[in-house]
């Protein structure tokens, strides 16, 4: 119960905060819809599909691969950042806060961010006849994986690297934009010469667009996302237990008026 | 009852706290005094549980301090640490959430707390929109809004207009009539000796002087202290040492103890001869028994 109300407590305020910042919510709903725009009028074009079937293709890797990157990893990192610059950290240390209710608050947080957009993105898809084909669920668990994996590695970069707000911008530009790109976030990995694609398997971001991809849009079996599904567990799992340990770390360096 | 005994702290080879002892009372406003550096700030994170001791005891209520003992405390830190794009009421709320209070509790208090720190008019303003002074209430607010019996007010009114601080020591004074025991760090001497009810000078870690101020009065050997302001010290200083008056040096003026109180004219006598800028007479202030705790000066 405590755990459960101050997660909810952490999650409120992030929102709260993030509801008085329109234009950084209006920016987080421009950005998908306008790679959405892009990614689904380039594929139709040059794949020669049809409009829908373009849609279907570009509405997971925009999603998982750019919405939420930006959202979740950005905005986690600008969370603890901010929380840090504004000192309040300190005064969270003072009360009876436990460090897993704060995690997982960010994380609810940025869930909500997260699903909101990936409604929004599904809705202009679905404007364009994109469907998706099977596996709800299975889709939604990739998802939320993918929300922790983001959270897990903002709470490293925000704890160990970024020192300012003026920090995140560049860091996220300096990891991300390589990462989507050989992600398959803006042209896709079958596009990939084969050097590059055995890079990109390296590269979580694949997997995570792979695995969206496979189950959602190319009526892949199980079997077929498997090993993606399996990169993208435990890379989440690294990013949540590296996320936690650089929180320790910072409680460390942090706990004191 | 807050109870510090015998309590050290070091940094590396830095010994910060040196066998530290401190008793707070309930409906107590207890004055924790020193220099930058001498501790104030360690004492607090020990008491608050955010440093571990090397040794000692430190309990409130009999209680040792520990992780469950966080939910006793309120502290108000030097700096405001609020979310500046909240509001006033949801600044507490959150806070209020994290410390366990239910939907209707948590309301009670908020309005209770708005109340106290009398900005129940700007409940719903952002906090960046409000006035250094306002921010300061609030900061003070977040460290009530879970009814903690020991309140820790560090610097409250550092950098505070002169109505905004009289605003706050009432606060102060309303809060210690409530029962609850309040622990006061202050560089402003005046502020301390309206509000503690007992003081404790802190000089490299350790505690060199406590009690009432009325006590504190007593460890001086004087009764007056006189001011002199005059081009000539040195003559100054020399008459009265031959008078049997102890001189004291406060930045540019020159302050002669007096161990009975003396009328101005006989005070005059004594330096006649001696051009003097101009000369007063005071009764024993807790700065200066400050000043003589910590520096020890003689000249």
């Amino acid at each position: 119960m405590k755990y459960w109300r101050e997660t909810i407590a952490v999650a409120q305020r992030i929102l709260l905060e993030l509801g008085r910042r329109r234009r950084s919510l209006i920016f987080w709903g421009i950005f998908p819809i306008t790679i959405l725009l892009l990614n689904g009028f380039i594929l139709a074009e040059r794949a020669n599909l049809s409009t829908a079937e373009a849609f279907t293709n570009a509405a997971p890797v925009t999603l998982v691969g750019a919405a939420l990157f930006f959202s979740c990893l950005g905005g986690s990192v600008a969370t603890v950042v901010a929380e840090r610059e504004q000192h309040t950290l300190k005064r969270l240390f003072l009360s009876p806060l436990s460090g897993l209710s704060y995690f997982l608050g960010i994380f609810v947080a940025h869930a909500c961010i997260g699903i909101g957009q990936g409604i929004l993105v599904y809705l202009v898809a679905t404007l364009f006849g994109a469907q998706i084909e099977q596996y709800w669920l299975l889709g939604l668990l990739i998802i939320l994986m993918s929300i922790a994996a983001y959270v897990g590695l903002g709470f490293i970069l925000g704890t160990q690297l970024a020192r300012r707000t003026e920090d995140v911008n560049a860091l996220v530009a300096a990891f991300g934009v390589p990462l989507l790109i050989l992600g398959g976030t803006f042209l896709p990995a079958s596009l990939f010469p084969e050097s590059l694609l055995n890079i990109a398997k390296f590269n979580p971001i694949y997997h995570m667009n792979q695995a969206l991809l496979g189950i959602w849009a190319q009526e892949e079996s199980l079997s077929q996302v498997q090993s993606h599904l399996l990169f993208l567990m435990i890379f989440s799992l690294v990013m949540v237990g590296g996320g936690w340990l650089s929180y320790q770390g910072m409680l460390v360096r942090e706990r004191r008026l | 009852m807050l109870k510090l005994d015998g309590v050290c702290k070091s940094y590396g080879s830095r010994e910060v706290l040196r066998n530290l002892t401190l008793t707070a009372y309930p409906r107590e406003v207890y004055g924790l005094l020193g220099p930058n550096g001498a501790g104030k700030t360690t004492t607090i994170n020990l008491i608050c549980n955010l440093l571990e001791r090397d040794r000692g005891r430190i309990e409130f209520n009999q209680q040792p301090i520990s992780a469950a003992t966080k939910s006793l405390i309120g502290i108000a830190p030097q700096q405001n640490l609020l979310y500046q794009s909240l509001s006033c009421q949801e600044n507490l709320n959150f806070y209020a959430q994290l410390y366990g209070l239910n939907k209707q509790h948590r309301k009670e208090q908020i309005a209770w707390c708005l109340d106290a720190v009398q900005l129940r008019d700007r409940a719903r303003s952002i906090v960046a929109n409000l006035s250094g002074g306002m921010q300061r209430r609030l900061n003070i607010a977040v460290a009530l809004v879970h009814n903690p019996e020991l309140v820790i007010l560090d610097e409250p009114t550092t950098g505070l207009d002169i109505e905004t601080r009289y605003e706050i020591w009432s606060l102060i004074n309303k809060l210690r009539e409530t029962g609850i025991t309040i622990i006061l760090t202050t560089h402003l001497l005046d502020e301390a000796e309206k509000l503690c009810q007992r003081l404790g000078l802190l000089k490299s870690g350790q505690i060199i002087a406590e009690g009432t101020l009325e006590t504190l009065k007593k460890s001086i050997p004087a009764e007056e202290i006189v001011m002199i302001k005059t081009q000539e010290k040195e003559k100054a200083i020399q008459r009265g040492q031959e008078l049997g008056l102890t001189p004291r040096r406060y930045g540019n003026d020159l302050a002669f103890w007096l161990p009975q109180a003396q009328d101005l004219k006989t005070i005059m006598d004594k330096f006649t001869g001696i051009p003097l800028d101009s000369l007063s007479r005071e009764s024993i202030r807790l700065e200066h028994i400050y000043l003589e705790m910590m520096q020890q000066s003689s000249i």
